[in-house]
């Protein structure tokens, strides 16, 4: 096991060098504004940003700051008012309905702070839920190495109810990654955890990261966690204000307390 | 808590709209119902007072032979009473009237046909205060031999003016009249449907067939002499053979007869509305239970605040009295639009209902009102008192929407006794010979049938929609996988939504399973017992007689080698009114074919009676008895018994030979006739010579054995229908409670439905999803009500054998048809919901608490 990490880690760090120039998915000067007139609300303001292929980054700022937005706004769940948001090598705001259901079910991964799971189905049907709906099937080799990555290798017969809180975001976080999308954006799914469980799930995808050289965009309000990152980005009032590579926890914590000030 | 109520049925306003809707339709039915009857009694009633009016005594044979298998058969007055009343004192006026059987002859030269109300032959009054409740439009009354009157309503339809040569059959040949006038009754133009021809009295009494009798004297009392003083001083004069009565008891007695007939239809409407009804209390049960649900932590809020379980079970009682009355009143409403609908349907039928303005009694508004809010809050029993034992706890925890399934042995006890005790009264209704209203214990034995089954239905629902739900999980992807996923996963959900079709469609099973074993038990009938190959009925389908003439003239045919007719007739044994035929034996020997067990049919050529097995064994006659019988005409006979005879489906209990029948019964006429062609003729050679008789027998119908199934079937086919009409309510109402699981099904599940659509499903795969759904629930509703209504349609068939219906014929084309039908028409209801998620905005339903 320890061999097999460290010689994917090996193969990822060879390919990170192409990678970093790859992008997995980026904005360009995308605005949202919800609302019109008096009461709208700029949630977004010409925010340009890339995520550059099997790379981590953590998304930090002040709640009502436009995380959560920016965040659906990528992954083509909502509409950006202005601006491009690029998947790959396609463009968003011009797919109708059906072709960016299309594109999420291939190209996108998605885990949300709670409620991820259906609950009439179990932990294996929930993972391959994606590729079911899109009447393909996962791979089994790849199925089980993710599955056991995650730990959820007994798991997988019961349904969600019969799972404790961090197991159902491990099954969340497996489901995203099992159709090998471009990217996998998740909104403080760590958010309903206690640390210790926290520090599991983030584990988990950091290793998805060096491991299986997964692109992930993580929304988070913690310094811990925005620590297993290799980039964070903070956002302000729609901005992005800053951004800090390969970040640690005290870090974070640092400037974040500047920002306060 | 008032406001807790209030707020409650605001925020639900629309899902309580759909539970409303089965309630309106419930409610609307039984007020339509009461409206429809109401109105015709009425109308009749109206009708009545108009036709008595200027009469104060009418004098008449006692009635001798009631009871429903008979038409009333009255003594005839000789025509000397008439003198004998005219002497008693107070009398003004006295004229005898005689009324019977005509039927006019259209352009087309087909009988004039009505559809089941009679074709009258009446006499007209000389005395003018009796003639008063005929209006004459145009024209005059008929005088002569050669003169006819005809009500409007026929004269508008036939096209028949003053002035026009018409044809009328009598029970004789038929003749030729002039139009003299046209006569309606006050603002009416027939009487109830019926036709009617008027002669004077001389020409009716002979054209009639009551040549020196009469069938009623009418009496106009002296100025100053009440209608109840002359009528005793008649009556005394009379004797107790025949009756007086005032023109009130006259009309009074015919609003009577209208009312028993309207009784009949209202209890058959408001069966119906009641099935309506209690498939629609499926539906509040379920709308309950599921608002209920998704209102646990608002319950247990409440709790945690010190509400008392009373308090939350009077709130929810509330809800549903409030619902319950709102939607009654709109189902009254309803009810005047649905008792327009019925007069329509019935009209469509042909039967010529007369219209007046709806009659809408307090009544009608009382019942609707109270049944309605009855029914809701009985049905909001179960779920309010669920409600009331949410823990006060349940509003810190998690919602688990999802109730446990686990088997419960409690429901499995209740529904397994239920449905015995049940399937015990129905045996017993139908099989037990004990005298007692079996009606309402078949009834109730059928209630309880269905409610066992719906108590026992959520614990099959898993089950059952897992197979049923296969073919959607293997080739509907993964749509369908949710799909069966979510059918089994409340399955007392699914089990009462599937319930309320369950019933519908066993009833429609059911009709559907008695019409075809009857059509099959009546083909058996004619290919085992009719030897004949054609078959003769009188106009209106063997309601009224033809002429013996028919006959007689069919038997002279070279191509004939057999002809009789069939007479029909009521008399009295050991004071029970009964009902024979009257038989000319040998010819109808060559016809029928009768198994004796005794004595020969032949012996009946010298007169007497023969009788069915089971009748000669429970009264313990043998060939060579005599029994003593009563007639309508000549009283009490003893007549010699000749032959008992095997059940062969046509003869019925007693036959009687035509020389006494000749004797005994006024009218003759053959209700039906068999016709045998002779060996060797060709079929449109024998064919050809009896349409050359009838040709003046118009009114007179022949078919060949083929055409006279084919006849029964299309009857049958028609009550059918108006069978399906009356029940398809009960059916749309059941799918209005698919639409309603699925709506509110997709409101609690909104956050998964957005959850799907997050990660990939296209609004199309969810669409599809909720549609299997609607078709799993609907199919498995379709199929519990199968399996109910065919065991109910075997019971019946088997408790009528004895009445005919042998055979038991199971229509599996048409039962196939109502699954599919039924999956249809659950892709139909699934497209509100459907739409509705489809709607959901992805990332309201994932982002929000
Ligand atoms: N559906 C919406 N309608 C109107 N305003 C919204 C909507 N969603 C978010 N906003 C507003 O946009 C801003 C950014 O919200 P959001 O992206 O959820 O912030 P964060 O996730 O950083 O807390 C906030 O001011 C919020 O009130
Ligand atoms: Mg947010």
């Amino acid at each position: 096991m320890a061999g097999e990490t460290s010689g994917a880690e090996g193969a990822d760090k060879g390919e990170g060098v192409v990678a970093m120039r790859e992008i997995a998915s980026r904005a360009v000067a995308i605005s949202k504004v919800y609302g019109h007139g008096e009461t709208a609300v700029r949630a977004l303001d010409e925010v340009s940003i890339e995520f550059p292929s099997g790379q981590f980054t953590a998304v930090m700022g002040p709640s009502g700051s436009g995380k959560s937005t920016l965040l659906h706004c990528m992954a083509g769940l909502d509409r950006v008012s202005s601006g491009e948001v690029w998947i790959g090598d396609t463009e968003l705001s011009r797919l109708n309905d059906r072709r960016l259901t299309m594109l999420r079910r291939k190209e996108v991964g998605f885990v949300f702070q709670a409620f991820n799971l259906i609950p009439t189905l179990t932990a294996a049907e929930n993972v391959e839920l994606p590729l079911a709906i899109a009447g393909d099937q996962a791979e089994r080799s790849w199925f089980e190495r993710v599955t056991g990555e995650f730990g959820l290798a007994k798991r997988l017969r019961h349904r969600p109810t019969e799972l404790s809180g961090g197991e159902q975001q491990r099954v969340a976080v497996a489901r995203a990654l099992l159709s090998r999308p471009t990217i996998v954006f998740a909104d403080e799914p760590t958010g309903n955890l206690d640390s210790r469980t926290s520090g599991e799930l983030l584990g988990f995808m950091r290793r998805s990261v060096d491991d299986f050289g997964q692109t992930i965009v993580m929304v988070t309000h913690d310094p811990t966690a925005a620590g297993y990152a290799d980039r964070v980005v903070f956002l302000s009032d729609g901005h992005i204000v800053d951004e800090m590579a390969e970040p640690t926890a005290e870090k974070v914590l640092e400037f974040l307390k500047r920002l306060g000030d | 808590m008032w406001r807790v109520t209030i707020k409650g049925l605001l925020a639900h306003k629309l899902r309580l709209a759909l539970t409303a809707l089965s309630i309106v339709l419930g409610v609307g039915f039984v007020a339509g119902t009461y409206v429809l009857t109401d109105t015709i009694n009425k109308t009749f009633t109206e009708l009545f007072t108009e036709t008595t009016k200027g009469l104060d005594v009418a004098v008449r044979g006692k009635e001798a032979f009631g009871g429903q298998e008979s038409a009333e058969q009255r003594q005839p007055l000789p025509a000397a009473m008439r003198d004998q009343i005219a002497r008693v004192e107070g009398v003004r006026a006295a004229e005898g009237s005689v009324t019977g059987y005509a039927q006019f002859v259209g352009k087309n030269g087909k009988p004039v046909t009505t559809g089941g109300a009679p074709t009258l032959g009446v006499s007209v009054y000389a005395t003018p205060e009796l003639g008063e409740s005929t209006t004459v439009r145009s024209g005059s009354l008929p005088k002569g031999a050669g003169q006819v009157a005809v009500d409007a309503r026929t004269a508008e339809k036939q096209g028949f003016a003053v002035g026009s040569r018409v044809r009328i059959i009598f029970q004789g040949p038929a003749r030729e009249f002039t139009v003299s006038g046209i006569v309606g009754f006050g603002e009416a133009d027939n009487l109830a449907g019926a036709t009617l021809a008027a002669f004077d009295l001389a020409t009716a009494q002979e054209v009639l067939n009551r040549r020196g009798v009469y069938d009623e004297i009418d009496v106009v009392a002296a100025e100053g002499v009440s209608p109840e003083t002359l009528r005793d001083r008649i009556q005394a004069q009379i004797g107790g053979g025949y009756e007086a009565l005032t023109g009130e008891q006259y009309a009074e007695e015919n609003a009577k007869a209208v009312g028993q007939f309207t009784n009949v239809i209202n209890i058959a409407l408001l069966s119906f509305a009641f099935v309506a009804l209690f498939v629609g209390s499926f539906i509040i049960v379920n709308t309950f239970s599921i608002i209920l649900a998704q209102r646990t932590r608002e319950l247990a809020l409440l709790r945690c605040m010190g509400a008392s379980r009373r308090q939350l079970m009077r709130s929810v009682l509330a809800e549903a009295a409030i619902v319950g009355f709102v939607a009654s009143l709109i189902g009254l409403g309803a009810g005047i639009l649905i008792a327009i609908g019925l007069q329509g349907l019935f009209e469509a039928l042909g039967a010529d209902l007369p219209t007046t303005s709806l009659e809408i009694k307090p009544r009608t508004l009382v019942v609707g009102l109270i049944v309605g809010v009855g029914v809701t809050l009985l049905a909001s029993l179960a779920p309010a008192l669920r409600a009331t034992r949410v823990p006060p706890v349940a509003a810190v925890q998690e919602a688990s929407m999802a109730a446990p399934a686990r088997v419960g042995w409690v429901r499995i006890t209740v529904g397994v006794v239920m449905t015995a005790l049940g399937v015990a009264a129905l045996m017993v209704g139908l099989f037990a010979d004990e005298a007692g209203n079996r009606l309402v214990t078949v009834a109730t034995g059928a209630i309880v049938v269905f409610l066992g089954v719906a108590v026992l239905s959520p614990l099959v629902a898993r089950p059952l929609s897992r197979v049923l739900g296969w073919p959607f999980a293997h080739w509907a992807g993964q749509p369908g996988k949710l799909a069966r996923e979510n059918a089994m996963r409340i399955p007392r959900r699914t089990a009462s939504t599937a319930a309320a079709l369950m019933i519908g469609l066993a009833l429609v099973s059911l009709v559907t399973i008695f019409a075809e074993s009857l059509k099959a038990s009546s083909a058996k009938i004619l290919d085992q017992a009719v030897a004949a190959d054609y078959i003769l009925t009188g106009p209106s389908g063997g309601f009224t007689g033809f002429s013996p003439e028919v006959v007689k003239q069919l038997s002279a045919q070279p191509q004939i080698e057999a002809a009789t007719g069939l007479r029909s007739g009521s008399f009295k044994i050991d004071g029970q009114s009964k009902g024979l035929t009257g038989i000319d034996p040998v010819s109808y020997g060559r016809t029928v074919r009768t198994d004796t067990i005794s004595g020969d049919l032949g012996d009946l050529a010298q007169g007497g009676l023969a009788v069915r097995k089971d009748v000669a064994e429970s009264k313990g006659w043998k060939v060579g008895d005599t029994v003593t019988m009563q007639f309508p005409v000549g009283g009490t006979d003893r007549i010699p018994l000749r032959a008992i005879y095997e059940d062969n489906q046509i003869n019925g209990e007693y036959m009687l030979a035509l020389r006494d029948y000749q004797r005994h019964y006024q009218d003759q006429l053959d209700v039906f006739g068999f016709v045998k062609a002779k060996a060797g003729v060709a079929p449109p050679e024998s064919r050809a010579a009896i349409d050359r008789v009838l040709a003046q027998h118009p009114s007179v119908q022949v078919r060949d054995q083929a055409e006279f199934k084919q006849e029964q079937e299309n009857q049958i086919n028609q009550v059918l229908i108006l069978f399906y009409v009356l029940l398809a309510l009960a059916v749309v109402i059941a799918f209005i409670g698919i639409i309603n699981t699925l709506a509110l099904s997709v409101l609690e599940r909104v956050r998964e439905l957005g959850l799907l659509r997050a990660v990939g499903m296209t609004r199309g795969q969810l669409r599809a999803m909720i549609r299997w759904e609607a078709v799993i629930i609907s199919v498995l509703g379709a199929v519990l009500g199968l399996a109910v209504g065919v065991f109910f349609g075997w019971t019946l068939v088997s408790a009528l054998d004895e009445e005919g219906i042998t055979e038991f014929a199971l229509p599996i084309g048409t039962l196939l048809a109502l699954v599919v039908a039924a999956g249809v028409v659950g892709i139909v209801s699934a497209i509100l919901p459907g739409r509705r998620a489809a709607r959901i905005d992805v990332l309201r339903a994932v982002t929000t608490e």
